[in-house]
């Protein structure tokens, strides 16, 4: 019998859209459950560390949106084909986070001369040396012209997919000098079941500080 | 044909010390390559995303810490025997990361009021809301004699185990309030093989 499942969050992409892209992609049916961010206290006791996105698996709970991440990836059959190739989807997601998690910390910087600094850093290394280095990882699979890994969709590319479109909340146009980062963003988003899901997902505000609130 | 395993990194444990904890946990072969700080630019370029550690497997590389350390404990049984234990495994292993995130800053913190402060939030507030969190999973399996997710070792328990050290860089005896947890901490450090690679180990600060 099919699992149910129900994926709990604030009602936002932040930390819960990795999984929603993945139950999208795999068309598999979920409680897309979206909380208010004052309805927040009331459910942080309930979840296993404080945190969200909480994953509920017939009612199990789990928690920490990468491990929620990989453990649907692997059910739906999105965690790459072989064992290396899912360690190398792993890699991505690990590099995903090291791309994000600059643009948090920036944002709850308080001191505004320290928080210039690190962005100029974020702006002219760190982003441009990931990105190329994806970029390489990209074109050396195919040319560049399919996915991250392997000859199918897979995780890692709902990652990148994702993170791009999260970037330009700190950086303006991140694949301006990365054009096959853009053609994958665009074909990603074209795929029939994510383009469908872009389509009726909640438009709904991202990257204000509270999407760093779950966190220490 | 087993494969051939090299490991690049620091001549440290930092984020190379639970993947040296998992072959020693497995009794798996592998070349510990440590190379000193003023060898890394020669050396960062050749690395996926210019950062170490690196695992390199028959010769392909494969880096960050996390998907070498899950790698590795899916090659040698140590992810969790279900689907469902490797996602609660998981799930310990990423809460490592909020765990040891706030001592960064703690660290490079120059102005001593404010490192004080952020050393109290953490030692106060942060760091016991999980020991706690974490304390009540491992009670709630075996209570709290055994591991943290089934009935062997698995991942879980190593990756906390190295993070002990880190915890500790940000604050003082973080496990004193958290008995089992010492317990725990001190039953893996004195399993065998855990044991045998502690006491070989190369003696590093960090």
């Amino acid at each position: 019998m099919a699992h149910k499942y129900k994926l709990i969050y604030f009602d936002r992409r932040g930390r819960g859209e990795v999984a929603r892209l993945l139950f999208a992609a795999a068309g598999v049916e979920y409680e897309d459950f979206r909380f208010k961010k004052e309805e927040w206290p009331k459910y942080k006791g309930t979840t296993p560390f404080g945190q969200c996105p909480v994953l509920e698996v017939d009612g199990k709970p789990l928690t920490q949106s990468n491990a929620i991440v990989r453990h649907l990836a692997r059910e739906f059959g999105l965690a790459g084909k072989t064992a290396w190739d899912q360690a190398q989807v792993d890699m991505i997601l690990e590099t995903m986070q090291d791309i994000a998690n600059p643009i948090s910390v920036i944002c709850l910087c308080k001191d505004e001369e320290e928080k210039h600094a690190l962005k100029a850093t974020y702006e002219e290394e760190t982003l441009p040396r990931y990105l190329e280095a994806v970029q390489k990882i990209l074109a050396a699979n195919k040319d560049g012209k399919g996915f991250l890994v392997g000859d199918e969709m897979t995780v890692a590319d709902l990652s990148l997919f994702w993170t791009l479109d999260c970037i330009p909340v700190m950086v303006k146009n991140p694949t301006a000098k990365f054009p096959k980062l853009q053609e994958f963003r665009d074909r990603i988003a074209a795929v029939p079941n994510i383009a469908a899901w872009l389509e009726k997902l909640p438009k709904t505000a991202d990257w204000d500080n509270s999407n760093v609130e779950h966190n220490p | 044909m087993a494969p051939k395993y090299k490991l690049v990194y620091y001549d440290s444990k930092g984020r190379g010390e639970l993947a040296r904890l998992l072959f020693a946990a497995a009794e798996v072969e592998y070349e510990d390559y440590r190379f000193k700080e003023e060898d890394w630019p020669k050396l960062k370029g050749d690395t996926p995303f210019g950062q170490v550690p690196v695992l390199e497997v028959d010769g392909k590389p494969l880096a960050q810490s996390n998907a070498i350390a899950r790698y590795l404990a899916r090659e040698f049984g140590l992810a969790g025997k279900t689907a469902w234990d490797q996602a609660q495994v998981d799930m310990i292993v990423e809460t490592m990361q909020d765990m040891g995130n706030p001592v960064i800053p703690i660290f490079m913190c120059k102005n001593e009021e404010e490192k004080a402060k952020l050393t109290k939030t953490y030692a106060e507030e942060t760091l016991p809301r999980y020991m706690e969190a974490l304390q009540k999973i491992l009670v709630a399996n075996t209570e709290g004699k055994g591991f943290f997710v089934g009935d062997e070792m698995t991942l879980a328990d190593l990756a906390l185990f190295a993070s002990f050290d880190w915890f500790e860089a940000g604050a003082k005896n973080p496990l004193e309030k958290f008995p089992k947890l010492q317990e725990f901490k001190d039953r893996i450090a004195s399993c065998p093989k855990i044991a045998a690679w502690l006491e070989k180990r190369p003696k590093t600060e960090f």
